[in-house]
């Protein structure tokens, strides 16, 4: 695979990459904070497990948009300049991943808002 | 109508989360039909485009295949229908069995295949342990602390709340408040072993008054026998060595093992709300436990004579 070619790839696969980690720090950091009794440790005037999630959020909602706006100008290129099936496959991929990434990264966060921690 | 009595047949009754009896049951049955509703409409809906996608002319089906119907239909409308949903039932799920101040503290531990409660010492009241069986005041809010003594049990009165697992090491705690006085069932709903289904229990919800006289009535010891009949199925009680296993408090049986029967004869049911307590079924348990629930932890007592049976299950009978 040509290196152009691996970073469309990863910019198709980057939103689903970026909720993984969202999901693997949200799920680890909660269990772990609340499994040895550290859940009401304060950071910031916010509980320890509050802030992992919404710091967790915000950074990989933060990477889904960016991915978002450059898979959406690759495909407002692509418009203009006829690609073959592989690169117009990847690229309305990539629109389609990233946004949906944006909203499951924020579904996920949703929680941490509404139920106490250790809920 | 016939078919309409099936699916309504489970909407009442002592055992049915459709048949609320407290308000944190109704915001989860509000849920619920909300839910179902909703997922029924579209159901249909969407079962009625892929009936119009296979029969209708190509002509007239064309708009379900173009791109707008996908990115508004396939896309927008369920990430709306889901973003609406998962804040209502993270609502709910806050809201409902919150701890409330001035709780009544009750304690539920599961064991393969029964229920030990306790009811620890609150003010002037002593503490006292039952078995298979929760009463509890109306419109008193109610904190339930569950553990487990084996292996995972789930905590479930589906008329009063959603359910809570116990889990062997770890304390949840359950918090309801019963509006609506009478008899409910609980049951596990973890499945725990062989005897699972044979795993429930009796709640009452009684008036403050009433609740009071049962509670005060629980914290005393066992009556002594009033008729020889009966002070001989003390003794056989005692000389079978059943206080090993068992408690009956002002008595020198003082098993942890299995559950409390200091006042055994007041409860509804046996065997984990398997049977209505009388001299019968529990003549019947003794002799056949290992028959009617095999793998519970108590033996079989067949070789007791008939005589025998009688007057331990009239002794037990009689522990009101």
């Amino acid at each position: 695979m040509t290196g152009r070619r691996t970073a469309q790839v990863c910019l198709t696969l980057g939103g689903l990459i970026a909720w993984a980690i969202q999901f693997t720090i949200i799920y680890g950091v909660t269990s772990t904070l609340c499994g040895r009794g550290w859940a009401d440790t304060a950071l910031l005037g916010m509980g320890a497990v509050q802030i992992t999630i919404l710091l967790a959020t915000l950074t990989a909602l933060a990477a889904a948009a960016i991915l978002l706006i450059v898979s959406l100008r690759q495909e407002r290129q692509q418009r203009d300049h006829p690609a073959s099936a592989t690169d117009t496959f990847l690229n309305e991929s990539g629109v389609l991943i990233n946004g949906l990434s944006l909203v499951v990264i924020l579904w996920h966060g949703v929680p941490a808002v509404i139920l106490p921690a250790c809920a | 109508m016939f078919l309409w009595t099936v699916p309504v047949a489970g909407c009442g009754g002592v055992q049915s989360a459709l048949d609320p009896a407290g308000g944190d049951a109704w915001d989860l049955y509000r849920l619920t039909i909300v839910m179902t509703v909703g997922a029924t409409l579209i159901f249909v809906f969407v079962t009625a485009l892929l009936l119009y996608a296979v029969f209708a002319p190509p002509e007239r089906r064309a708009w379900l295949g173009t791109r707008r119907t996908i990115v508004y239909g396939g896309l927008a409308f369920p990430i709306v229908v889901l973003s609406l949903l998962l804040p209502y039932g993270l609502v709910v799920m806050r809201d409902t069995d919150v701890p409330q101040p001035g709780a009544l503290q009750i304690e539920v531990t599961g064991e393969q295949y029964w229920w030990r409660v306790r009811y620890p010492a609150e003010g002037d009241q002593a503490e006292f342990s039952t078995a298979n069986e929760l009463i509890v005041p109306i419109g008193r809010p109610i904190t339930v602390s569950v553990t487990a003594a084996d292996v995972i049990h789930s905590f479930w009165i589906p008329n009063l709340g959603g359910k809570i697992d116990m889990i062997p090491g770890r304390i949840n705690r359950f918090n309801f408040t019963a509006e609506r006085p009478g008899l409910y069932r609980g049951i596990c709903a973890e499945f725990c072993g062989a005897q699972h289904a044979r795993m429930a229990f009796d709640v009452m919800v009684l008036e403050p008054t009433e609740f009071e006289v049962w509670r005060q009535s629980q914290a005393q010891p066992a009556q002594e026998p009033a008729i020889p009949h009966l002070a001989r199925g003390r003794d056989l009680f005692r000389a079978g060595g059943c206080g090993s296993c068992h408690m009956v408090r002002g008595t020198e049986a003082n098993g942890q093992f299995g559950p409390d029967l200091t006042h055994v004869g007041s409860r509804r049911t046996i065997g984990a709300g398997q049977f209505p307590n009388n001299v019968g079924t529990l003549a019947g348990w003794i002799a056949n436990v290992q028959q009617i629930k095999p793998g519970a932890k108590m033996p079989s007592y067949g070789s007791l004579t008939g005589e025998d049976l009688r007057a331990m299950a009239g002794y037990l009978e009689s522990l009101k």
